[in-house]
This record gives C-alpha cells, structure tokens and sequence, in this order.
C-alpha cells in the first residue's frame, strides 16, 4: 500500500449540492494527512457541515470523489460505502447518542455490532473510552442527566468504540463554556497524539481552531469553494483575500458583492 | 500440549495464542485488534468445574513479543483476560511486548483505574409496586391541579372573552374538530351497520326487525355517539395535542411562555379546550347521524321503507335523549382536550418524552371517558333519566 492510499481522506474535484439546485461549492480538493487535526472552516451557511456530510457519506457528492484510506467512497454503485463507514467515527453536533441506552451501553453497541469480542472484554473496552474521554464513573447515567460537554465527550467515546485510525467531528466547541471548550481540545489533541487518530473538524470557533487544529481550509459561499487552506497561524497572518482576514480577525463584511467578485478574479 | 488457534488470513501475520501449561506460558502473536475473534482466548478460559486454567493454578506468564499491532481494543481483551484470570487465582505477569505497543497497553490500563460505577441496583417488586403508587398518586394531583387552574382560567375567558386567543381556537377547531368529521362518521356508521345486523339476526325470529330502528337510535344517540366521538378523538386530537404541547416543553417554548410571565395553561391549553368543547357536541351530532344511516342500511336491504325506518328511529329520541348526548359530549370534549394537554406540558426531557407524554395521554383519555361514561349510565339510571 503506497503513501498516496494510506492518506485518511482525501477529496478530488468534489461539488456539493442538494437536489437539483445549484451547487453550493465546487471543485474542492484538500487530504486530511495521518495523524493530524484537519480544521474544515467557514461562516455560517458557507457548506462546511456540507461537506462533512458528503465526507461521511450521507449524502452523494454532485461530482467529484472522496477516498476514505485510498478507497473510493461511492465506487462501484456504494458497494463500498459501509465498508468505508466502519474505517471512521464521527461526533455529530449534537452529540446524537441513543436516549434509550446510558453511557456505557452506547459505546458498547458498536463493539456487540461488529465485532467478536467476548461481553467482558466489550465492557471493558467501552469503560476504556468512556474513561479517557473523563467520564469515568457516568457509565450508567443516560444521555439526558448529563451536561452538553459531557455528551460531547460520550459522543467522542462512541466514536472511539471500533479504535478508528480517522475521527470526524461537527462543531465540537458549538455550545460549551470556555473551559469545557479547552477541555475537550485537550482531549483531541491527547488522542491525536497518543493514539495516532486523524481528525476532521468541522468549525467556526477560532480559539479552537488555533488549539488544535494543524492545517485548515477555509470556505467561502461567495466563492463557492476553498479560499485559504494552510496552517491557522499562517492564515491569520494573511492579508487577502477579505474574507479570510475578516474571518480570521472577527470583523464584519463591508460589502459581500464586491468581495466576493474580487475573490472570483483572483481565481 | 500446544492449543494453537489462527484468527484466520489477513495482510497481518495470523493472530495466534501457543499456551504451554507446563511452562505456565502463553505466547500471544500477530495483529491483537478490534478484529480479533474472541476464540483466540479459548486456551485461557477457566474450567467450569475445576475453577482453574488448564489445571494449573499460581502464576502464569503472558508474552507478547509476538505482537505486530495492538489496539485500545484489543487491549481491553488482554486485560479483561488477565482479569478473568486473576478472579480464577491465576496471577498473569505480561512480558515482552514491544515499547511502541507498550504505550497503547499502558494508556488502557491507566484508563481503567479511574473508579468506575457499578449497574445501578435492580429495584424490587415491593418497592416498584410501592414507586408505582406514589406515582398515580402524584400524577393524579397533577391532573386535579390542572384541572383546577384550566377551569380558573375558563371562567375567566368567560368574563373576558377578548383576552382568549381566537385565532388559535378557530385553527384548532378547524384541524382537531372539523377535520375529524369524516373518521367519525364513518367509525361510526359501521358501528351502526354493525348493532342493526346483530339485532336483527335476533328479531327476525320473532317478526319485530322494525324495533332495530328504535334500538339503533336509541343506542347511538345516547350512548355510542358521544363515546365514539371521544374515543376517536382522543386518539386524533388529544394525541396531537400531548404531541404538539410535549413538543414545545422539550424546545423550551413553555417555559419562554412562563418567563414572560404567562400562563401556558391559559395560553396553550385553553385554546385547544374551548376548540374542543365547541366543536365535539358537533361532532357528535355528525357521528349520531351517521350510526343511525348505518342501522338504514340494514333495515332498507331487508325491505323496509327509508321512511318507516327514520321516523321509527327519530321516535326513540326524546328531548333528554338528546340532552344527555349533547351533556356526554361536553363532558367528552373538556376531557379529552385537558388531558391531552395536561400530558403533553408534564412531559418530561429526552427523545423519548413526546412519545411518552402522547401515549399516556391517550391511555389515560380512553380510561377516564370510559369510566365517565359508566359512572354516568350509573346516574342517570339511578335517577330515572
């Protein structure tokens, strides 16, 4: 297997859209390297969570192709989909765990699913997660009696459960207090270091980014693709185009319509 | 004796465990991942009977220098092994695995020494009988306080009826009430059809099929009308109103409505409520008419008039006939309203809550129009009505 398969992701000319309205970005081309936080960046409604959602395969990219560890997500009719699937976790915003099951019965569903690992060792191992994730001894509280940090947290244990090598996250700072919001980058962080996971954050929370993340792109709906893609500190630091300095220095728009047309001609 | 088991092919060496009772070794080798099968461990697993590993007891010593890969995973195996093991009197000393992979062991094992809670106590009978009842008890207070304030707030729309939202009692009635005509009438025009053939199958013998009529009047009009009616309707629109009422609770809407210093009794439940007592007497109207023309159908397909068979069913009808229908479908109409409502702003929080709220709100309709209805049939025999 050559370097070029092993890459985590990798996204060739992909156009989002949804339905037959026209496509919201085009053409984008980025790879999430091994071992590194890729910061997926925009505003509000610029297609980021978008793009999540084609990386994931919910929904069929438009056109393009997206490589999950060389293989081509939607050959061969989907036939390869799920297999895909299984290579990843992902955090949804929301956190998304099962109301019905606590903690420890929803990082352990994926590991009674798909693997054949004895009951014993399925509680450990999801006691593991839950552990390292700081939520030892919340194993049996449902989803409801925790925090929305805590429930993050379980999420990231949940996607955890199969010990993915690529972990995707949506918004994972969106709603938290400061201090639970550095907590939780820690955390990424101490995973992607000590375990050798790759991360897809999806964001817009600029002290986040500038935590963890190591390379970034940075959407533009005007634009309709990728503006700026680098590290945070070197995007920070650039002077054009507007909307990445705005972006990067929290300033408001003056006038969207020209910027985005002096974006457009630099292209 | 070797018990060598291969996890099967793989770009990986095979995953394999050589177990030497005799040296009290175990050799673990390949790819120790979440793939792993769980057969791998079978050389290890305690006898049953004897409670031992193998027949050895004491130490025994696990070597993983054989390992090319380990996961959090297939840590939690070695480690739920060695576990297993150690409750068996075995004592597992680990050796030899590679530093890299030594990490990954080491980072598992710090993990579980966080103190972790135990499954919560499994409650007994006793005491989830006695659960039981404090929450009939409570629930019932809820209702009774609900009721309570929801009749305040009545008698005071009374008094000042510009202060109630019209908008919001035409919307509903237009949606719970009037769109519920066409399932109650036809629920009940089969229900009709279904009295008039039953009868009949009983009055033929003796010649007097024409007393279906009077029989069918009489039993729509006074009981089955009204009850059909709330039935249906408790499960349409009091359904969507825990529903719909759950659904706001569960995104904060109530509670937006209480911090405004609003009632969300008197904002939410008392539209729907007056919607309600407007719009089921009739419905029920509808639902009477209907069960009458089902009996039609019958007696007009064994011959008789449609005239003979509408003023023999009209004539059973008296004024407190129809009264007590009217009556029954007032009661039917607050009842249903209230409790869907009531269910619907106590739901609790979580994904679950809505669902719960709207089945408990139906149940509880169907239990308490039934009990109603008989406790009724009770009265108004008793006094001779």
């Amino acid at each position: 297997m050559d370097k070029t398969m092993a890459t985590p992701v990798r996204v060739e000319g992909l156009t989002v859209a949804y339905g037959q309205n026209p496509p919201i970005l085009e053409n984008l081309n980025f790879a999430i390297r091994t071992g590194e936080v890729f910061g997926i960046l925009g505003g509000s409604g610029s297609g980021k969570s978008s793009v999540l959602r084609n990386l994931i395969g919910l929904v069929k990219p438009r056109a393009g192709q997206v490589f999950i560890f060389g293989q081509d997500m939607w050959a061969e009719e989907g036939r390869w989909l799920n297999v895909c699937r299984r290579r990843f976790g992902m955090m949804y915003q929301a956190g998304a765990l099962f109301g019905s099951l606590n903690l420890l019965e929803n990082v352990s569903m994926p590991l009674r699913e798909f693997t054949d690992m004895s009951p014993a060792a399925v509680e450990t191992a999801a006691r593991m997660k839950l552990s390292l994730v700081g939520l030892a001894g919340f194993e049996y509280y449902l989803p409801v009696r925790i925090s929305g940090g805590m429930q993050k947290r379980a999420a990231i244990a949940r996607a955890l459960a199969l010990d993915p090598k690529l972990i995707f996250l949506d918004e994972p700072s969106a709603g938290l207090d400061p201090i639970t919001s550095a907590g939780l980058d820690q955390l990424i962080r101490t995973l992607a270091r000590n375990l050798g996971i790759s991360f897809g954050v999806v964001t817009h929370e600029l002290g986040s980014v500038m935590n963890i993340v190591d390379r970034a792109i940075l959407l533009d709906k005007a634009a309709k693709g990728i503006v700026a893609e680098g590290r945070p500190a070197d995007l920070a630091q650039m002077t054009w185009p507007p909307y990445v300095v705005a972006f990067f220095h929290r300033r408001p728009l003056e006038d969207e319509g020209k910027i985005s047309e002096a974006n457009n001609a630099r292209q | 004796m070797n018990n060598a088991i291969p996890a099967g092919p793989g770009p990986e060496p095979p995953l394999s465990l050589i177990f030497d009772p005799q040296k009290r070794l175990a050799r673990l080798a390949g790819a120790l991942t979440v793939d792993a099968p769980r057969s791998i461990w079978r050389p290890l697993e305690p006898d049953k009977a004897s409670a031992s590993v193998a027949g050895i007891n004491g130490e025994l010593t696990l070597d993983l220098a054989g390992l090319t890969a380990l996961d959090l995973n297939g840590s939690a195996q070695v480690l739920s092994v060695i576990n297993q093991l150690d409750r068996s009197g075995v004592q597992v000393s680990v050796r030899g695995l590679p530093d890299d992979l030594a990490v990954i062991l080491e980072l598992a094992r710090e993990a579980l020494k966080a103190p972790t809670a135990s499954p919560p106590p499994r409650i007994g009978l006793i005491e989830e009988t006695g659960r039981k009842l404090v929450a009939i008890k409570n629930d019932a207070a809820t209702l009774v306080t609900f009721t309570g304030k929801l009749v305040i707030d009545f008698l005071s729309s009374l008094r000042h009826p510009s202060s109630v939202r019209w908008a919001t009692v035409e919307h509903v009635a237009e949606v719970s009430g009037v769109n519920a005509v066409p399932i109650v009438a036809l629920v009940s025009l089969l229900v009709g059809l279904i009295i008039a053939f039953q009868s009949a199958m009983v009055l033929k013998f003796v010649g007097l099929e024409i007393f279906v009529a009077d029989m069918v009047g009489v039993a729509i009009v006074r009981e089955l009308g009204p009850l059909i009616t709330a039935i249906v309707l408790a499960g349409r629109s009091g359904s969507a109103f825990s529903a719909e009422l759950g659904a706001m609770k569960a995104a904060e809407e109530v509670d937006a409505i209480t911090t405004m210093g609003l009632s969300p009794v008197r904002e939410l439940a008392l539209p729907r409520v007056l919607a309600s007592l407007l719009t089921t007497p009739v419905v029920t109207l509808f639902a009477c008419f209907a069960g009458i023309w089902g009996g039609c159908l019958v007696l007009t397909a064994m011959g008789y008039s449609l005239l003979t068979y509408w003023q023999e069913a009209i004539s059973m009808v008296t004024g407190t006939t129809f009264n007590i229908c009217i009556f029954k479908s007032i009661i039917f109409g607050f009842v249903v309203a209230a409790i869907g409502c009531q269910r619907g702003l106590a739901a609790g929080d979580g994904p679950g809550a809505v669902g719960e709220a709207t089945t408990s709100g139906v149940v509880t309709n169907i239990v308490v129009v039934a009990v109603i209805d008989s406790l009724l049939a009770v009265l108004f025999y008793v006094w001779d009505i």
